[in-house]
């Protein structure tokens, strides 16, 4: 560790540039103002300047080299490619054939584009709840400190470290026609008989959007719980003193000031439900009758099943489209309540 | 305190520990349904009504059919080699990167950082065909390299580490460049010690993002023997076809190696979290 300069050696202090990222500290300006009254600028002193704030200019161009490189590369090469395909008939073999607006007139009157699109939509309208409220509620829960608080922390998070196809499998076992999840209902009397869940049109995509959630909510329990643990706690005493009960408080003081997570935890979901694949591909591969088709799916299926990369492109692109608004719209509110 | 209210304190906290428990119940019950049927033996019944979770007796015959009806020790080697060189490049790349747009001055600073964080809004679905065409064109389909480059950089922990690097006091900089270190010096000696919690969080999750990867590699091989874990799975489940408790007793050896990492790295994530969203 290099040492600290003292403030026996004043002359040794920087030189503060006023457009530096780092505002200086109360303490700089004093040695500053110090500085000032010594006339005798120190020896070595602009040299020390020009080296910290002016590097040879080739300097920072070097530490960021690889990461521009890997940036021209799979970012911007491709983000080029996808912008020029989706114009284009392409099979990956032959030649890529302009073919102008085509590739989205098509989408017009493809109903599993259509299908996709709904599909996406009710996982988006699905996940919403499942990725913000209730987080939310967890997140309250579990910021108790009441002893062995930490395993059920745990406990919640498990499912986010785990990959998605072992999820999936995992689901696989309680959602079988003869698993837990029949028992339950049949004995409870909701159902008559049991269901094979993933089988059946009507179920595989509420299925899928409850695992999706059931694995997402631990890492936005932690976005709320590191929000919720920067809240002064006097403010629940303030208000546990003026009389507000339980509910009152989660309404006025955590829901307000819980806002900018929200803002965060309802980005990443609306983006994340948008693209699911993973869960579609090991459980469903879309099916029954299409019924998880879901655009992220879909895009997957026409490039890599069919082979249509200029049609899968488009569709990626009117996603991409689409996920921009619904992040600007939701900016945009979140915002507003703030 | 009345006698009332310290009573009513103490149902309140028997009924959190009951939704605590039901909801616990939730997250790992799966977990514990897959567990039961990869060690339950032949002659019991995988599903029944009721459900029956205990293996009697427990077997070990499943994990051992897993572990050879595919290649399994070659995809666990894989993920390791994946984790192993691509959550250090990514760290290695993502401090590089920021050091420089944290600490230094030089034009086009700003634009290049906002290039880099735009690169948060090309989501993972829209670039998956042009990213395997390029590297086809490149040559680098169905190889390790393949698998790994695109995955190297991130927006995240370029901001992250910029954060960081941003919030680093000048004194040390200075004290640093008084002794003699040069631009370099400063960034091994000063900047990265000072960023080690940041370094941890991207370590963590560059780690279970990587052990998870599977959509990327499934789209660049073609090669089985380079499948990542993930992968490795998905490819039993079709090689264990209605053998229900081999696929579970894979899926759980899957599991083991993330989620003892997690175990012991748990503690370092809330205080890593606490830092991302703030900043």
């Amino acid at each position: 560790m290099p040492q600290q300069p003292g403030s026996d050696v004043p002359e040794l202090t920087p030189v503060v540039d006023p457009t530096s990222p780092h505002p200086p500290s109360q303490r700089v300006d004093a040695r500053l103002s110090r500085r000032r009254r010594a006339s005798a600028r120190p020896p070595g002193a602009s040299r020390w300047r020009a080296q910290s704030n002016h590097p040879a200019i080739w300097t920072p161009w070097l530490y960021m080299l690889p990461g521009l490189a890997l940036f021209a590369i799979f970012f911007v090469w491709p983000a080029a490619q996808a912008m020029q395909l989706a114009f284009y008939k392409y099979n990956g073999i032959s030649a890529p054939v302009m073919i102008g607006t085509e590739n989205f007139e098509r989408m017009f009157n493809d109903p599993r584009f259509s299908e996709a699109l709904v599909n996406s939509f009710l996982f988006l309208a699905g996940m919403i709840p499942l990725a913000v409220a209730v987080p939310l509620l967890l997140a309250v829960l579990v910021n108790q400190k009441i002893p062995g608080i930490q395993a059920f922390r745990l406990a919640i998070v498990m499912p986010v470290v785990v990959s998605m196809v072992a999820v999936a499998v995992t689901w696989k076992y309680v959602l079988d026609a003869q698993g837990i999840l029949s028992w339950i209902v049949t004995s409870v009397g909701i159902a008559d008989e049991p269901t094979a869940w993933l089988l059946s049109s009507d179920w595989a995509l509420p299925c899928l959007i409850i695992i999706e959630g059931w694995k997402s909510m631990g890492i936005y329990m932690m976005i709320y719980l590191a929000g919720l643990q920067a809240i002064p706690a006097d403010l629940y005493e303030a208000a546990q003193i003026d009389g507000a009960g339980i509910r009152h408080r989660l309404m006025k003081i955590t829901v307000p000031l819980m806002i900018p997570y929200v803002a965060v935890t309802s980005t990443m979901a609306m983006l994340d439900a948008m693209q699911v694949f993973t869960s579609v591909y090991v459980m469903t591969r879309g099916g029954p009758q299409d019924s998880t088709m879901t655009l992220g799916y879909y895009v997957w299926s026409k490039a890599f099943e069919d082979y249509e990369f200029g049609y899968a492109n488009a569709i990626a692109l009117v996603l991409w489209a689409i996920m921009i608004i619904l992040a600007v719209v939701n900016y945009q509110i979140t915002k507003e309540r703030r | 305190m009345t006698v009332g209210t310290r009573r009513r304190r103490a149902s309140t906290l028997a009924g959190n520990y009951v939704l605590l428990l039901i909801l616990a119940a939730i997250f790992v019950g799966p977990f514990i349904v897959l567990l039961a049927s990869s060690l339950k033996p032949a002659t019991q019944d995988v599903f029944s009504f009721p459900p029956d979770l205990i293996p009697r007796p427990p077997v070990a015959d499943w994990f051992v059919r897993a572990w050879t009806v595919i290649d399994f020790p070659r995809y666990l080697l894989n993920s390791a080699i994946y984790v192993g060189v691509m959550v250090p490049a990514y760290l290695a790349i993502s401090a590089l990167t920021a050091y420089p747009l944290a600490r230094m001055r030089f034009p086009f600073r700003t634009v290049i950082f906002f290039l880099f964080l735009s690169t948060m809004f090309l989501p993972g679905e829209l670039m998956l065909i042009p990213r395997f065409l390029v590297i086809s064109e490149l040559g680098l389909a169905d190889t390790y390299a393949g698998v790994m480059l695109p995955g190297l950089l991130s927006a995240i922990g370029i901001f992250l580490l910029r954060q960081t690097f941003a919030g680093v006091p000048q004194e040390l900089d200075d004290a640093a460049r008084i002794d003699g270190c040069k631009e370099w010096g400063v960034f091994w000696h000063v900047m990265l010690p000072a960023a080690k919690p940041a370094l941890a969080v991207l370590a963590i999750f560059g780690f279970i993002s990587v052990w998870n990867s599977f959509i990327w590699p499934l789209v660049v091989l073609k090669d089985t023997s380079k499948y990542p874990i993930a992968l490795g799975i998905s490819y039993l489940t079709g090689v264990t076809g209605t053998d229900v408790r081999s696929l579970a007793a894979g899926t759980v050896i899957s599991l083991i190696p993330v989620l003892v990492f997690f175990i012991i790295m748990q503690r370092h994530i809330l205080e890593g979290m606490k830092g991302a969203v703030k900043g």
